[in-house]
């Protein structure tokens, strides 16, 4: 497989899941919102802090209520991670990538791209339609997903799509667990409490997650529980070290990936024994801070071993079939 | 549906789907016996969901502008071309032969000659040839084959008579069209398709491959094909990137490629480098290797040449090829095919004069308003003059032209190009068109089933370049009176 195709495969995927999960975001976010009694508040401009977008936000947007916020995230192009971004990027790189794709792919993304193109000033009208219309992109998003993982070869190409999704969504849970922090809870201790739960519920649903947790790990909504399940829990496709391990599944059928196994089963080590009970918000925040930084640098290394390898003159002649090749049982 | 019979009145156009009484021709008697049972809001909303597949399926071509590149919607008219399956194979083996003789000529230009030292082709056209490489003269391709992949442009005159317009033997462009097109009638108009016999033409990826895996320096291996693209920014994107996947083939840029120095190329891939086969280019000769060629091309690859004449890679169309693809060139065909193949042409070429000859030029000086005269290298429609409709001030630009540079012009009588009905306003009106079917040739020769049909969607246009204003159709080959 081309190196440079390989890169562009690894965009659209990480796109595609960056789709999802701001769509995700989104909604639950209004969920919650919609239970908070007087007293709480959440800032939506939270929303644009935890994906790292808050200077570029202020940079066009005098202020930040849920209207300017909504058409940030959903349909501003100056904004490179909005919804709108995001699909068009994947649409482009799909253009290039038509050969290594099942066929109807190309057609999939490019009717996403133009339903977002269609809809997105429609979402940012009101929360029922940017409901509807959020809800319809996830929906198509997983079509795509689908279409992927039961036409596809399972081959470099597929390989390499796994690698871009699941970077992508451990990196997005981190962020979604950090949105936690951002509520300013009321002094009265009951309250607190009852507010808790609800608001991770809402952290729950947003990664359809609520009734696995309740059937996996407790009736109990509560911090530890939920941090704990999505860092750790291998049964939860969405928790930080089942997307590790993905990876290092992929990296395993890939070529030349010592490194890149070892770096990521390190860092799963690493997340496993973190104990992040009774951490307050602040040290919570400070850890979530530090294992975006470690997934930075999984991306970086492969990066360069795969895609960018070339800058440095021309590595060996590969004589082998350029591709995966299975055991016949 | 409605025939718009007024437009029809004044016409003098053959129609290739109905006759002087507007009644059907024969092959098109069941399409519009199907036609018939639309009504008028079934047939929009068909219309309707015919855009909205181009939209999804991304059918798209690039325009340039001024404004930047913009990706426009492919046009295409839902109602086919249709041509009889017997009056088709005849063409079919016309274009063979044309293809085959091309190719020996071009081997021939490269090497001994013979066709010159014969008397048969001017010496003076080879050197006034623009697309004639010296970097490949001694060269002999794998089966003597140069042009791999011919688009072969068709007109039908007046007369009902076939004739080739142009042979397009450089990076000729359209067969993703053709194939898409089909595509949408059969997502669209599924039903026709049960009382219609039409020959299918989705064999045509499986044709390419294999004309390209039999280039390939080392037979009995799977090969390891490439489709070279200038880029996404080519108006022909779309095309590489549809063929590269129907043939499971790399898409490549220059820039992914590299020639190391065993002379053998290879592609950047992740697991190292990997050795290329075979690369079908979609770039010009002159972008093809710097070293060699234009130096200061992006889009190329350092080396390729070496690699190519060294028998490490093949490559589809060979660089050079396109000596044939010139309209001077071109009418020496008939000749051509005579001399090699010493047999008579199956398919008619067009009158034409040319001005390097006194005779001929001042015949075409005399008569500019009557004929259209064309530069020999162009394509894509561009740089023409059409005598009856151009000004004459128009005319007397193209005189001076012509007179500073003879060699680079021919002209022909000006044809009654032929019309088909086309969806203007909800009524079926004429429009003119021509055809392109796509000829292969490797170990074995191959054409298409019909072809891309392009058609000129505003009235009595002559254009049917997609740049231009141009639309296309699906084109059946049918079996009459079958079913």
């Amino acid at each position: 497989m081309l190196a440079r195709a390989a890169e562009n495969l690894y965009w659209m995927a990480r796109y595609l899941e960056r789709v999802e999960n701001t769509a995700r975001l989104i909604n639950s976010t209004t969920h919650v919102l919609l239970d908070l009694p007087l007293g709480a508040t959440f800032g939506w401009e939270n929303l644009v802090e935890i994906a790292g977008l808050d200077n570029l936000f202020e940079q066009n947007y005098p202020e930040a209520d849920e209207q300017a916020i909504m058409r940030f995230l959903i349909e501003d192009t100056r904004n490179p991670s909005s919804i709108l971004s995001c699909v068009q990027y994947a649409r482009e790189n799909t253009r290039t990538l038509r050969e290594v794709l099942p066929a109807e792919m190309w057609e999939r993304i490019n009717s996403l791209y133009l339903y977002v193109r269609d809809n997105a000033t429609i979402a940012c009208r009101s929360r029922r339609e940017r409901y509807m219309v959020l809800n319809s992109i996830i929906e198509q998003r997983h079509a795509i997903v689908g279409l992927v993982s039961g036409t596809m070869a399972h081959d470099m190409a597929y390989q390499i799509i796994k690698l871009g999704r699941n970077l992508e969504r451990a990196d997005m849970t981190t962020r979604i667990i950090d949105l936690n922090s951002a509520v300013q809870y009321p002094q009265d201790g009951a309250l607190h409490e009852t507010l808790m739960e609800r608001v991770w519920m809402g952290t729950l649903n947003s990664l359809s997650a609520y009734q696995t947790y309740r059937r996996l790990v407790s009736m109990r909504v509560d911090n530890n529980g939920v941090v704990a399940f999505l860092l750790h829990d291998m049964r939860f496709p969405r928790s930080v070290e089942h997307s590790l391990s993905e990876m290092e599944s992929c990296f395993k059928l890939l070529p030349k990936s010592q490194q890149l196994q070892q770096l990521t089963a390190q860092l799963r080590h690493k997340t496993a024994q973190h104990i992040t009970d009774n951490l307050d918000a602040l040290a919570l925040h400070e850890y979530l801070d530090l294992l975006q930084a470690d997934l930075g640098e999984i991306h970086n290394a492969l990066t360069q071993n795969y895609f960018h390898a070339y800058q440095d003159g021309l590595p060996p002649v590969d004589n082998g079939q350029g591709e995966i090749e299975f055991a016949q049982q | 549906m409605k025939i718009a019979a007024t437009e029809y009145a004044t016409h003098t156009a053959h129609d290739e789907l109905l006759n002087r009484e507007l009644l059907p021709r024969a092959a098109a008697q069941p399409l519009f016996d199907y036609l018939s049972t639309l009504n008028e809001s079934e047939l929009a909303a068909r219309c309707e969901a015919v855009d909205a597949t181009i939209m999804a399926m991304g059918i798209t071509f690039t325009v340039y502008s001024d404004s930047g590149n913009i990706d426009r919607a492919w046009p295409f008219d839902p109602i086919p071309r249709v041509m009889a399956r017997k009056e088709w194979e005849l063409i079919q083996a016309g274009l063979k032969q044309r293809l085959r003789a091309l190719n020996l000529f071009i081997n021939d230009l490269y090497n001994e000659q013979r066709i010159i030292k014969d008397g048969i082709f001017p010496a003076e056209v080879l050197e006034g040839s623009g697309n004639f490489r010296p970097q490949c003269q001694g060269i002999s391709p794998r089966f003597g084959v140069w042009a791999h992949i011919c688009g072969t442009d068709l007109v039908r005159d007046r007369d009902g008579t076939v004739y080739v317009l142009e042979d397009n033997l450089r990076v000729p462009s359209g067969v993703s069209y053709m194939l898409e097109n089909r595509q949408i009638m059969k997502r669209i108009f599924p039903e026709v398709f049960r009382t219609t016999n039409i020959l299918p033409i989705d064999d045509y990826p499986t044709q390419l491959y294999q004309t390209l895996a039999a280039l390939s320096p080392r037979p009995g291996e799977q090969p390891v094909i490439a489709v070279l693209t200038p880029g996404i920014y080519n108006s022909a994107y779309f095309e590489h990137s549809y063929l590269a996947q129907q043939m499971g083939a790399y898409l490549v840029e220059g820039s992914d490629l590299v020639v190391s120095d065993d002379d053998v190329v290879y592609m950047k891939s992740i697991t190292g480098l990997q050795r290329v086969d075979v690369i079908y280019r979609r770039i010009d000769d002159a972008f093809l290797d710097p070293e060699v060629f234009n130096p200061d091309s992006q889009l190329g690859v350092r080396g390729l040449m070496r690699a190519w004449r060294k028998g490490n890679v093949g490559i589809a169309n060979a660089p050079g090829a396109g000596v044939a693809d010139d309209k001077v060139v071109y009418a020496f065909v008939p000749q051509i095919i005579k001399y090699y193949l010493n047999e008579e042409p199956l398919l008619a070429n067009v009158p034409s004069y040319l001005c390097m000859y006194e005779d001929q030029r001042e015949y075409v000086l005399a008569n500019l308003d009557k004929l259209v005269v064309k530069p020999a290298n162009e394509s894509g429609g561009y740089g023409m003059l059409i005598g009856p409709r151009a000004t004459a001030e128009e005319r007397a630009q193209f005189a001076e032209l012509i007179r500073a540079n003879p060699r680079n012009y021919m002209a022909q009588p000006t044809l009654d190009i032929s019309t088909a009905p086309t969806l203007v306003d909800g009524q079926l009106a004429p429009r003119h068109l021509d055809l392109r079917p796509f000829v292969l040739q490797s170990d074995k020769l191959y054409a298409t089933t019909g072809g891309l049909t392009r058609v000129a969607l505003r009235k009595g246009s002559l254009v049917v370049n997609s740049s231009q204003g141009g639309g296309s159709k699906d084109t059946w080959i049918v079996e009459e009176g079958e079913l």
